[in-house]
């Protein structure tokens, strides 16, 4: 399978009142096609900051990224929100809607703003989306008149309204219940077997057993990774691989 | 801890604050100086017409006169103090050299030479002191001091064919009659000597005979028994109340127009403050939930915030104040230079302190006001919350999902606006209010400027006009004129008019002189605001303030005595007329050469204006010769290139407003809306997108602030003109508009400085990172 993300000697420093704070150190990481993948480690190992500089939030201080074999040093502004645009996807624990739209709108903005001529296919995709997770009756409501299910739910179908290729997760199950966080990851899966590649951070064992390949950072370096069959929600058994994964969790030191 | 929750608030919105009380302290400078513009016109004025003696009452004759019968007259009257005669020789404009090699033959001020008066209308120097000249030596009117920036010194020539006569300026007139450049004569002093040799060799004489009143309540009174009286009267009459109306007139609509400024400036100060202080019980929302909960009464938490806007307010009133003191030579000069100044007393001093602390005032209690809503936060739901829970029913309404036209990012900009409409409020009404600024003066001077202006003066409108100045042969000289233009080919259409004195019955049963024009009013019609020309010989037309004065409408009847006899006139129309006092009359009936005041002759020609002014002026000299373009900018030229500086002022007073305001607004906003901004950024929508989102808002705001402002200019803002002019008797302005310059023009460089300082306020969002709001 080709790889859809690469970095090289990937590093991110922060200057607080002159004194740098080292906060990833030459990250070299290579994410395949449809890969699922978690990142886990401690508060303040980097996870949520590799995230964000992979993606082109966050400008990199040295290394490289390349995305689909293009360099995100040598983007514009322009071009990097383009890119995230079109070709990503992103999921927080905040889960971060626009407090001013109501469901449907925060769904299809991204859509829109991406300049497709076709309005009412984007609004069809919308609907299928919400059909799929489940928030179907929710579409004319405010984001204050529904739960934290719903709504992250709602920033799901958001993040894959542009068909992204990848999608990334910031502990996007973090605020939500265990039923609503099981919701949210089979969409998930979902989407990974149809082909789009995940990249979640996640503090939790149970979110992270369910990927197939587990890398552990501490203090702005990948410690080590833990390679797994892909997950079956239908057929796999979670307590096994979450059983597995915490040996070599707690192996690393987590 | 107040003062530290005060430290860190002005601290944090540093700005915002700052434009508070920049907007306050302005405000409170421009009521002071106002304030004490007005103080020190009534005041300097009631000093200049002590010293000056002013009369009561002035009869402007041409003609002989008897000097024994008017003094007779006097000692008979009972209500007369003193009486005196006065002599004026009037000079061509032609004849005379101001400090120049070139005359003054185009200048539309009837120049006259007197001596100084002997017991009462003193011309003063500019330290209001009588005038006393030797022979060689001459006091030039203020007027042209400024005009021809004279000094002391300075050299002026009077000559004809036959003598040259050459003055020193020694002095400048300040005249009580004479002074405002509205009025279109100007006396210059001269030596008793010298007046004689003009008497002798140039030009013609006029008399003033002027009287002072026992008292002065019977001025009505007098002016009646005067003109029943057989008393010279080929000339118009002047009276102290005309005087003190005129001499206060400018400077008085300027103290005005400084008030209403500062006015308007405080709203834009009450409405900063209200933004602020909604953002910041915003954002304190937890904080005063936290305090409530824990039991701090709400007048504890109240006098918090209340205490910001006491120390803004009464700080930036004072240094407006303070800066006032500064400032207040810059407003008074005029008042200065034409009235003088004069001693004040400490209740006139401190007054202009007074109200600058009225605007500290205000302020304070508009702060009360709001802070009211203090009152609504409940302090479990502030902390459970953490803010205010946005009620926004109509959101649905305007739903994305629903636009299938608009662009994203401009529907965005559009549906915030209209769902957070509150928030934009004072964006708008700055708008609004700096349109009506722009437009207002604008369409004003558009006015005065255009010839429709002849409407409102009580004039036929023609091409050209001819004035003819009072004279032993004037009649004659009328008549020729009148012939010639008969057999001019190039003459369309040529009316005469005479203007005399008549009298009419007043409404208390007294006799009454007016102003009445006799001629054919069908020839060159003139614009009634009610009813339509006089065209029998028992019709009347009156102007506006003489149909007020005399309570009278059309289809009533009216007593003019004409040749000793009462004649019962109808009242057919009523028109406009700013000049004479606006109290004039028009009738087609024939005219009194007794009394005859002004002879006119309209004449609208078949060839170029210029050239035919010219050749009349050739033709007939001493005869002055307008075409109408010209008249009105001799007439208006000053007070045009005050309205212009005006204009000139209010536009760039508009904008800097607008742009600190769209400025200070826009800033405010994305920092409130960071979060909201930085989410739209992390999901890839551009800042270009983002930016036009921000722009559209500002633009949206601005074009329906601009079409209501230019609908509130022309309907409230004439409103406003005319009731001001309905004073000195013009009551229906319509504005005359350049569609260009008020529907094009300043619409264009508003938005192009809004534009401007939107996309320079907004650079912001370029930093606003999704890693900082989830880090939050």
């Amino acid at each position: 399978m080709n790889n859809i993300l690469e970095t090289n000697n990937l590093c991110k420093t922060y200057l607080v009142n002159n004194r740098q704070y080292h906060i990833l150190k030459n990250i070299n990481l290579t994410v395949k096609e449809g890969e699922f993948i978690s990142v886990m480690g401690p508060s303040g190992s980097g996870k949520s900051t590799l995230l964000y500089n992979i993606s082109g939030m966050d400008k990199m201080t040295a290394g490289e990224v390349n995305f689909g074999g293009e360099k995100l040093s040598e983007m514009s502004e322009n071009e990097l929100s383009e890119l995230r645009l079109n070709k990503m996807g992103f999921v927080f624990q905040q889960i971060n809607l626009l407090k001013n739209l109501g469901i449907i709108d925060n769904i299809i903005i991204s859509a829109y703003m991406a300049g497709h001529k076709n309005k009412d296919l984007i609004k069809d995709r919308a609907l299928n989306l919400m059909k799929k997770t489940g928030i179907i009756d929710l579409a004319d409501n405010e984001i204050t008149q529904v739960s934290g299910g719903q709504l992250q739910r709602a920033a799901i179908c958001r993040a894959l309204i542009n068909s992204p290729q990848i999608l990334f997760g910031d502990e996007p199950t973090g605020a939500l219940n265990s039923s609503a966080a099981e919701d949210v990851m089979q969409v998930f899966h979902d989407i990974n077997q149809e082909g789009t590649t995940v990249l979640l951070v996640t503090h939790d064992v149970k979110i992270a057993a369910q990927s197939e390949r587990i890398l552990y950072m501490l203090d702005g370096n990948i410690e080590g990774e833990y390679i797994m069959d892909k997950y079956n929600y239908l057929e796999d058994d979670l307590k096994e691989r979450e059983s597995r994964l915490t040996k070599w969790l707690l192996n690393m030191g987590f | 801890m107040i003062y530290k929750i005060l430290k860190k608030d002005f601290a944090k919105k540093k700005i915002i604050n700052s434009a508070v009380f920049l907007f306050i302290m302005l405000s409170a400078l421009l009521m002071a100086a106002g304030t004490n513009m007005l103080i020190e016109l009534s005041n300097s004025l009631d000093y200049l017409f002590e010293e000056a003696s002013a009369p009561h009452f002035v009869q402007y004759h041409s003609g002989s006169i008897d000097q024994n019968e008017i003094v007779q007259w006097s000692a008979e009257n009972s209500l007369v103090e003193k009486q005196q005669i006065g002599e004026m020789i009037n000079i061509e404009g032609a004849n005379t050299y101001i400090n120049s090699s070139e005359s003054e033959k185009d200048t539309v001020m009837d120049m006259a030479f007197v001596k100084q008066n002997e017991s009462f209308d003193f011309l003063l120097d500019l330290n209001n002191q009588k005038i006393e000249l030797d022979k060689g030596e001459i006091a030039v009117p203020i007027y042209y001091m400024q005009k021809r920036n004279l000094s002391a010194g300075d050299q002026l020539i009077i000559k004809n064919e036959r003598q040259e006569l050459s003055f020193t300026i020694k002095n400048f007139v300040r005249d009580v009659q004479m002074n405002p450049s509205i009025i279109s004569s100007k006396r210059f002093v001269v030596s008793e000597s010298d007046f004689e040799t003009l008497k002798n060799n140039f030009g013609e004489l006029e008399y003033l005979i002027s009287f002072q009143l026992n008292n002065i309540e019977q001025l009505n009174n007098f002016n009646n028994q005067y003109s029943s009286s057989n008393l010279p009267q080929k000339g118009p009459t002047i009276d102290i109340e005309l005087l003190q109306l005129l001499n206060s007139l400018t400077d008085g609509l300027i103290a005005a127009v400084v008030i209403l400024i500062s006015i308007l400036l405080n709203l834009i100060a009450l409405l900063c403050l209200r933004f602020i202080i909604i953002l910041t019980i915003e954002e304190d929302y937890k904080d005063i939930g936290v305090m409530k909960a824990v039991g701090i009464f709400q007048s504890d938490i109240k006098k918090i915030y209340l205490s910001k806007y006491i120390i803004i307010a009464l700080t930036a009133s004072l240094s407006g104040y303070l800066l006032s003191l500064l400032v207040n030579k810059v407003f008074s000069k005029n008042i200065m230079l034409y009235i003088g100044s004069a001693p004040k007393t400490f209740i006139q001093s401190i007054l202009a302190l007074i109200s600058a602390l009225l605007i500290a005032l205000i302020v304070i209690g508009f702060s009360l006001i709001i802070l009211r809503r203090l009152a609504k936060i409940s302090a479990v739901e502030a902390m459970r919350m953490g803010s205010t829970v946005n009620t926004i029913s109509n959101k649905s309404r305007f739903s994305l999902f629903k636009n299938n036209i608009i662009p994203t990012n401009i529907f965005l900009g559009i549906r915030d606006v209209l769902i957070r409409f509150k928030l934009y409020a004072i964006l708008f009404f700055v708008f609004i209010l700096s349109t009506f600024i722009i437009i207002l003066p604008m369409n004003f001077l558009n006015t005065i400027s255009s010839s429709e202006m002849v409407s409102y003066m009580g004039m036929v409108k023609s091409d050209i006009i001819m004035d003819l100045r009072q004279s032993d042969n004037i009649q004659e000289r009328f008549k020729e004129i009148q012939n010639y233009l008969k057999n001019d080919p190039d003459v369309e259409k040529s009316n005469s008019y005479i203007t005399s004195k008549f009298e009419i019955i007043n409404a208390d049963g007294y006799r009454e002189n007016i102003y009445l024009e006799t001629g054919d009013f069908s020839v060159f019609p003139i614009d009634y605001i009610a009813g339509s020309a006089p065209l029998l010989d028992n019709e009347i037309a009156l102007s506006y303030l003489s149909a007020e004065e005399q309570s009278k409408n059309v289809g009533d009847t009216l007593e003019l005595i004409i040749d000793e006899a009462s004649r019962t006139m109808i009242v057919t129309g009523i028109y406009q007329d700013i000049t004479n006092g606006g109290k004039t009359a028009k009738a087609d009936i024939r005219p009194d050469y007794e009394t005859a005041v002004w002879y006119n002759i309209n004449i609208n020609v078949n060839k170029n204006i210029k050239d035919k002014v010219s050749e009349y002026e050739n033709i007939f000299n001493e005869v002055k010769i307008y075409d109408i373009g010209d008249y009105f900018m001799q007439t208006f030229g000053t007070t045009i290139d005050q309205l212009r500086l005006l204009m000139f002022t209010a536009v760039i007073i508009a904008l800097l407003v607008t742009v600190l305001i769209t400025s200070l607004f826009l800033k405010t906003l994305i920092a409130k809306d960071r979060s909201q901004i930085a989410i739209k950024k992390s999901i890839g929508i551009s800042e270009k997108d983002i930016k036009i989102e921000y722009l559209t808002k500002s633009l949206v705001i601005l074009n329906t602030a601009i079409i209501i402002g230019t609908i509130i200019s022309n309907t409230l803002g004439q409103k406003i003109v005319s009731t001001a002019l309905s004073i000195i008797g013009a009551p229906r302005i319509e504005f005359v508009i350049n569609p260009l310059e008020a529907y094009i023009l300043s619409p264009l460089i508003m938005i192009t400085a809004v534009t401007v300082t939107a996309l320079l306020s907004i650079k912001s969002i370029k930093e606003f990172s999704i890693s900082d709001i989830n880090a939050e």
